[in-house]
This record gives structure tokens, C-alpha cells and sequence, in this order.
């Protein structure tokens, strides 16, 4: 029974990291930079959906806009950051990456306020009981639901439409792609959006489950992310996949079993040691 | 004459106005306050700066110590040491302060304590829980309960509640150790079994796991510190898998933050704290309501213990006639105080004896549960131990 709630809580947590190391994965698929401020768009989603939500009563519009708004700040960085500098050797974008994500971190404290935000009445805290005294929140459920949801509409999109197709083309050979007729400068916007949206999405499921939004609440999960997509065989999405929720479940076990050796934090990272020991292209990498 | 033009007028008299006010600001008596206004501990560091400048409005209001006004001399140190100590120096080098309050954590205070100590100033700590900074020197003060004696509070508490079978969850820092080391040395005595303890990291937010186990444990008391940031989470998250067993938490949860942030899973939380919301205490009345009318806001525990290490001090200033020094260590060190928090002496370590009020969580607020008095059990240490 226990073994059970800590895999359901593992792969509750899992859900999050999927969300969030998708759009980093896509990135590095696409760019070959490692987004470290995507983090800081999982934040500002969580800061627009208790905001909204608080102001208009719908949780709904709330992860509407937040979705909106980090897909479209996503793009920005993109277009305002990232995009100058791809001429560059890689890690000019990464020290541009980093020095964004301090920046937001501090814009939201001077913004929002060091104290952190709180949704003023709470959605989705019903008690569900399930058999044999297994017991949620809603909102738990909701989160393993709907990212389950989500990635699969976004294999779809990939695979059988053809700006999903033109994407695919693109990460494969950027070159033969353009020749084909496909605009590089298209599908990037629209993996940066998708990535985005992703980030921002999770970042309101986990002001859902704490009830609390800070300025630093992207802080660990963007070096997990980084782990993540490292575990998966950088830029493939299934390996991400896999790695995000596995590392949930690990980490779960990890907190239980090993909490007085190890870190809950320093768990991910010593099993991405582990892992790069014995494969170093990661877990799930073709290759 | 070049002298007659208006600009030159303006500037003798912005000059002479300068010179009036630095000289006035001089014969004022300057007391030092480190407190967090930026970082993960800016909300308390509100609640601490309100409190303390009400201390100095009401004295400065009722015409100031042997005929001067006091002066704050604030300094934001993060609440961090590498912030605290060059403020600390500030305070100490370029303000000449004759006293000093913190308003701030263990972390910074800690680092501050010996550089006032150096150089004789006395340092009157509010709430930072941390032992070694008593022992920093006989010119150090505290007006709150180290953590080891609240978290023998804590134990009393549970024993008081008829519960036998505890689980802690500590926060892995000073604050959080302390309190269970404290929890632990007095458990024994009390016949409390500790069945189990988890530590988390002062980032974690969600804590599922550990409530997966906090299930099958299933423990007839909970002592979990934390602060209000980690302890809205993990009780709301605690009474989201259907754990009922009463949740005993500290001084940290003390905000009306953590109300919000842990909403109906908050109501029948029980803490140990030094402000009693109910007291029927005049001094504790009174600073309720003027703390109120001064900030359209209720106080916490911050901003009563703040209120509490100004107050005290200012106490002293007035039987010293203002002097700063050994004068000043000696008064503070010999005074009785009927403060907001209770009634207060302090011991030859210059730790406070008071009692410990304990919280409940009732209808979005906190009330009155109980009070927590044995002079033994909540001794805190001495300078022979």
C-alpha cells in the first residue's frame, strides 16, 4: 500500500518535470541551447494563474492566460535573446540564458512581492478516496490526468500534421528542411510557444498543489529539468518523457528511504551520476 | 555683488538647513536595527521593522529618553551573515549607535553578535533562536525563547494533549534542529515515544512522499517545524491524504500567512509562540490595538517580539539617563518588563525566563489555548551549562 502511494506521489512530481523539461527538450532539439530560463516561465504561469484566477473566479481563464502569457514571453526570450546570438558557440546562449533567469527571479520579487501569492479560495482541494485507504486532492489527480492528456495531443500534432511534420523535418536536417520550403523562423517560434506553454501550465498545477507561488519556486526545478533531459538523451522527447517520470518515482522512494543520507535534491543528481556512468548518452538515447 | 544672486541665496540657505538638521539628528540617540526588507525573509522583516518603530514612536511621541528622541538606524541584511556584518560595522564605525535590536534571523544575527560585542555595544535579539549568539558575550540580549527550550514546550504540549505516539518533521536548518533536539531531550521524561523522524530542505514545497509515510506511520501527534512558507504546504497537504493526528508547530508558522496559504486544513493547528492574540494582559491589549491603528494590520509574533527587544531596551535607556556602555548592559541585564509577550527577566546569560504560549488555529485566526508554565522544564541554559 505504501509502495503504491509513494509511486502515485512519485509520478504526481513526475508530471510536473514532464511538463517542464518538454519545452527545454524541444529547445535543445531545435537550437542546441540549454534553456535554462524556462524555468522562470513555469513562475511567471504560476504568478498569471493565481492572479487571474483570484481576480475573475475561473480557474479556467486562469490557465488560459498563463498559458498564453509564458507561450508569448517564451517567443520574446527567443526572439530577444536567443536569437542573436545563434552565430555563437552554444554557451554564449547558455550565459545568456542564466543571466535572464537571475533577472526574472528578481523582477518577479520587486513585481509580485517577496512574500509569495496564494489562490484567495483554493480550487480543485476535494478529497477523492479511492479503495483500500489510497486518498487525494483532486488537483493530484488532475495534474497526472492532464499532462497525460496533453502529451498525447502533442505526439498527434507531431506526427500527423504538417507543421508537427515540418518541425520533426526541421530538428532532423534544418538545411534540407528550408529547401523544402519549410520556414526555419516559423517552426522555432512555434517550438519556443508550444515549450512555453508547457512551463506555464505546470507552473499553475503547482501553485494548485502548495497553494503558494514565490519568486524562486523555478529554481530547483530548473536544474532538475537539466537533469532530466540529460537523463532522456538530450532533445529526445519520449527519453524525457520517461526520464521525468521515473526520476519522480525515484525521487519519491529516494525522500523516504534515503532522506537521512541524501538530499531530496541531490537525489536526481546522484542518480544522473549513476546513469552517465553506465550510459553516458542517457538513458533513452538511440544512439 | 555675486553674492546677491538668488541661486547663491538658495544654496547658503539649503547649506544652512543641511548643518541645522545633521546637527539636531546628533543629538539624538541612534539605536541600530538589522532586519530582512529583501529576500526570502522580507514578510517577517516587515513585521519586525513595524514592530520596533512603534517601540520608537510611542517613547519619541511621550518626549524621548533624558529629553532626546530616538533614532532607527535600519540596515536590510537579507537575512544573511555576508549582509549582517557590514552593516553590523556600519552601525557600529560610521553611525556610533549605542545599542543595537535585531529584527533578523539566526543566520545574520549570529554574525552580527560579535562585532557589536567587540566593540561594547549591547544587542538586543527578538527572535532569532540560535544558541551561540548569547554566547557571543555578556553585551548580548534575547527576548525570545531559544529553540531548544520551545521545542521542550513543544513535548509538554503533546504530553498535555494525552498523546503518546509523535512523528517529527524538521526543517534541516539551525531553527528547525534546535526545536527537535529540544523536542527530543525532553520527550523521554514526558513518555512520548518518537516513532519516527523526516527531515526536508528549507526548498521543498511538496511534500507527498513523506506524507505517504506519515500515513502508515500513523502517529497520534505530528511536530513539524518549519516556517510559514513550508508549513502551509505540508499541513495542507498533510490533511489532504486524511491524517487527523494534531499538528504542534512553532513560532514560524506564526503569520496569518500561513492561514492563507494552508486555508481550511490550518483550522486545529496548535503552536507554541511567545504572543497571545487573546491575552487579557494590559501591555499585551494595548500594543494589539495601537499596532493595529498603526498599521491597519494584526500583529504576529515577529512583530510583538520586535516591539518587545525595542521596548526593552528603551526601559533601559531611560534608568540610564541615556548612557550607552556598561551602564546600559547592567540596566537591561537587571530589569523586570511587562511586555506584549509576557512578563520578563533575564538570566546571567542573558536568556529570557517568560512563558510559552501556545496557539490554535480557529475560524482563520489564531486563539488561545493554553499557556505553558514550569519555570524547570523551560529553564534555558545558564552560563555554567
Amino acid at each position: 500500500m505504501l509502495a503504491l502511494e509513494l509511486t502515485a506521489q512519485g509520478l504526481i512530481q513526475g508530471s510536473i518535470y514532464a511538463l517542464v523539461a518538454l519545452g527545454l527538450t524541444l529547445v535543445y532539439g531545435l537550437l542546441r541551447i540549454l534553456h535554462v530560463a524556462h524555468a522562470s516561465l513555469f513562475t511567471l504561469g504560476g504568478y498569471v494563474g493565481v492572479l487571474v484566477c483570484n481576480a475573475s473566479g475561473s480557474l479556467l481563464l486562469g490557465f488560459l492566460c498563463a498559458a498564453l502569457v509564458a507561450g508569448f514571453s517564451g517567443v520574446m526570450m527567443f526572439r530577444l535573446a536567443y536569437q542573436p546570438l545563434l552565430s555563437q558557440p552554444p554557451y554564449v546562449a547558455l550565459i545568456a540564458s542564466i543571466g535572464l533567469f537571475i533577472a526574472s527571479e528578481e523582477a518577479f520579487r520587486i513585481i509580485f512581492g517577496a512574500q509569495g501569492m496564494s489562490f484567495m479560495a483554493p480550487p480543485l482541494q476535494q478529497q477523492i478516496v479511492l479503495g483500500g485507504g489510497l486518498q487525494f486532492k483532486l488537483a493530484e489527480l488532475l495534474v497526472m490526468l492532464s499532462t497525460a492528456i496533453i502529451i498525447a495531443v502533442l505526439a498527434w500534432l507531431q506526427s500527423r500534421t504538417r507543421v508537427g511534420i515540418a518541425c520533426q523535418a526541421t530538428v532532423s536536417d534544418p538545411q534540407m528542411a528550408e529547401s523544402f520550403g519549410i520556414s526555419l523562423r516559423h517552426v522555432r517560434d512555434i517550438n519556443f510557444f508550444v515549450g512555453s506553454v508547457l512551463a506555464g501550465f505546470a507552473g499553475v498545477w503547482v501553485a494548485l498543489l502548495n497553494n503558494l507561488v514565490e519568486p524562486t519556486m523555478g529554481s530547483v526545478t530548473s536544474y532538475k529539468a537539466l537533469a532530466i533531459i540529460v537523463l532522456g538523451g538530450l532533445g529526445s522527447v519520449p527519453g524525457t518523457l520517461a526520464a521525468a517520470l521515473l526520476l519522480g518515482v525515484i525521487e519519491s522512494f529516494g525522500t523516504i528511504y534515503l532522506g537521512n543520507v541524501l538530499d531530496r535534491n541531490a537525489i536526481a543528481f546522484a542518480f544522473l551520476i549513476a546513469v552517465l556512468m553506465v550510459r553516458p548518452q542517457g538513458l533513452f538515447a538511440k544512439r | 555683488m555675486k553674492s546677491h544672486k538668488p541661486q547663491f541665496r538658495l544654496l547658503m540657505v539649503a547649506t544652512a538647513a543641511l548643518v541645522f538638521a545633521t546637527s539636531t539628528a546628533w543629538a539624538d540617540i541612534k539605536i541600530g536595527f538589522n532586519v530582512p526588507l529583501t529576500g526570502f525573509a522580507a514578510a517577517d522583516g516587515k513585521s519586525a521593522l513595524q514592530g520596533a518603530q512603534l517601540a520608537v514612536n510611542q517613547v519619541n511621541a511621550s518626549g524621548g529618553v533624558a529629553g532626546q528622541k530616538i533614532e532607527l538606524v535600519v540596515y536590510d541584511d537579507q537575512a544573511s551573515p555576508k549582509e549582517a556584518v557590514p552593516s553590523a560595522t556600519k552601525m557600529v564605525e560610521k553611525d556610533g549607535v549605542i545599542a543595537a535590536v535585531s529584527g533578523s534571523y539566526s543566520g545574520s544575527t549570529r554574525a552580527a553578535a560579535s562585532v557589536f560585542q567587540r566593540a561594547k555595544i549591547p544587542y538586543v535579539v527578538a527572535y532569532a533562536i540560535h544558541p551561540d549568539i548569547t554566547l557571543a558575550g555578556d553585551y548580548m540580549f534575547r527576548v525570545s525563547a531559544m529553540g531548544e527550550v520551545q521545542g521542550r514546550g513543544g513535548a509538554k504540549l503533546a504530553q498535555n494533549l494525552g498523546k503518546k505516539n509523535v512523528v517529527l518533521i524538521t526543517l534541516k536548518n539551525d531553527f528547525g534542529k534546535a526545536l527537535a533536539s529540544g523536542f527530543k531531550d525532553a520527550a523521554p521524561n514526558l513518555g512520548l515515544t518518537i516513532i519516527n523522524e523526516y527531515e526536508y530542505g528549507m526548498p521543498d514545497r511538496q511534500f507527498g512522499p513523506l506524507v505517504s509515510k506519515l500515513k502508515s506511520d500513523n502517529p497520534e501527534v505530528i511536530y513539524a517545524s518549519g516556517y510559514f512558507f513550508t508549513a502551509g504546504p505540508l499541513v495542507s497537504q498533510i490533511r489532504a491524504a486524511g491524517i487527523t493526528a494534531p499538528i504542534i508547530g512553532q513560532e514560524g508558522y506564526d503569520s496569518d500567512k500561513f492561514i492563507e496559504i494552508a486555508g481550511d486544513a490550518s483550522e486545529g493547528t496548535l503552536i507554541t509562540t511567545s504572543l497571545d492574540r487573546d491575552s487579557k494582559a494590559p501591555a499585551t491589549i494595548a500594543f494589539l490595538a495601537d499596532y493595529r491603528k498603526a498599521t491597519n494590520q494584526g500583529a504576529d509574533m515577529v512583530a510583538a517580539s520586535s516591539f518587545t527587544a525595542m521596548a526593552v531596551l528603551i526601559n533601559a535607556l531611560k534608568r540610564t539617563d541615556g548612557k550607552g556602555g556598561v551602564a546600559l548592559r547592567d540596566a537591561i541585564a537587571s530589569g523586570t518588563y511587562d511586555m506584549p509577550i509576557g512578563k520578563l527577566t533575564f538570566n546571567d546569560l542573558h536568556e529570557v525566563k517568560k512563558d510559552i504560549q501556545v496557539q490554535i488555529v480557529k475560524d482563520k485566526g489564531f486563539h488561545h489555548y493554553s499557556v505553558i508554565s514550569d519555570p524547570v522544564l523551560l529553564a534555558p541554559p545558564t552560563k555554567a551549562k
